[in-house]
């Protein structure tokens, strides 16, 4: 019953983004196990409020179990929860970093080269033009970015990306 | 750019009253580099120095204008091509003149063309920096790698006149959106280099 549980709230944790599946299986478990919505849901809410805060402060499995059995809860449910714990940590992790502020993030590149035949300057050109379109979110919109670079540019454009690629993978 | 016809040509003559070489030589450039609107306040500027008329500085300036225009758009590069487009009774001296400047300069005005036809917002800078995230609001402790990068974007020249609009672009980029990005550029680098190399 309490594995039945854990499973549905672990599932919620990994896909914050499926709120109406959440509330169904809640609902589903009331019913087979006879409980009322109501009291289910406040308990859950407050079941939720450890692994958020463990998720905070990159708490072990070791002191999830220990803050469990703190707060009143049985022996084998709290490592049960902490085994779930262990198991699902990385995607966790994962998902919060990806919460992290980021500013005008960079969401797609799109791009076309081609060559300028001609202008009404020029009647023959025959120059090598590159287009970027950058796709930005700013805030909540997403904006696109238009930006034309010469084939100069480009190749100094291509080498700082790679010395940033090797600056970054240092760091991890 | 049609070829510029014979009355304007003309007008070219005008040129043999001034002072020096240089004179027509800077003329010239002045001419070629300005917007066809400018050409009034440029004709202004050039009547003490050739003591003419106002109309016959203006007519003097608008076909060296059409005239360097002209060659550049056809990319004329011989001496004789030059030539053939002055009338037939045309000041020996000033044509040879007039057809050396314009050799002289023809590179440097073709690149002046190329570099001010219209595009989209060019790149004009950029600048990147490492950053590493240690906490947030949703997480206490990480040690989280970020790049920063700036791109300084100049608006299509020709909108702005002498007033380049310049602005400043900072994105940020995961690891992983660098590493998209740099696959995308290092195909589009595969594919200019089997288009060199065909």
């Amino acid at each position: 019953q309490f594995s039945a549980l854990t499973e549905v709230l672990f599932r919620f944790l990994t896909e914050p983004k499926e709120v109406e599946r959440f509330l169904t299986q809640l609902s589903d478990f009331a019913t087979m196990n006879k409980i009322s919505l109501g009291p289910l849901k406040n308990i859950v809410k407050s079941i939720l409020l450890v692994p958020n805060g463990a998720l905070k402060r990159n708490l072990s499995s070791e002191q999830v179990r220990a803050d469990f059995i703190a707060l009143g809860l049985s022996e084998e449910k709290a490592s049960y929860f902490a085994e779930q714990w262990k198991v699902n940590s990385p995607t966790l992790t994962r998902l919060a970093v990806g919460q992290t502020l980021m500013i005008n993030q960079l969401i797609d590149m799109e791009w076309k080269f081609g060559v300028t035949a001609g202008s009404s300057e020029l009647e023959k050109v025959g120059s090598i033009f590159l287009q970027l379109k950058l796709v930005i979110k700013k805030g909540s919109q997403l904006e696109n970015v238009y930006v034309e670079l010469t084939l100069p540019q480009f190749y100094s454009f291509l080498h700082e990306m790679e010395r940033v690629k090797t600056s970054l993978e240092s760091f991890s | 750019m049609a070829a510029p016809r014979d009355g304007d040509l003309a007008a070219l003559q005008i040129l043999l009253k001034a002072p020096s070489k240089d004179a027509v030589r800077q003329l010239c450039q002045e001419c070629f580099s300005s917007p066809p609107a400018a050409l009034g306040p440029l004709a202004q500027r050039a009547c003490p120095g050739l003591a003419v008329s106002a109309e016959e500085a203006e007519q003097l300036v608008s076909a060296l204008h059409n005239l360097t225009r002209h060659v550049v758009y056809r990319g004329l590069t011989r001496a004789e091509d030059i030539l053939c487009l002055f009338p037939e009774n045309f000041h020996q001296n000033l044509k040879n003149l007039l057809t050396k400047i314009i050799l002289e300069n023809i590179s440097a005005w073709r690149n002046e063309a190329q570099a001010s036809q219209i595009s989209l917002p060019r790149l004009v800078d950029m600048d990147w920096r490492v950053d590493i995230k240690t906490s947030s609001d949703s997480i206490v402790r990480m040690a989280v790698p970020t790049c920063l990068l700036q791109l300084k974007i100049q608006e299509d020249a020709a909108l702005c006149g002498n007033n380049p609009v310049v602005s400043a672009l900072t994105v940020e980029l995961s690891k992983e959106t660098l590493d998209t990005m740099l696959e995308g550029l290092g195909r589009i680098r595969d594919q200019l280099s089997a288009v060199a190399n065909k």
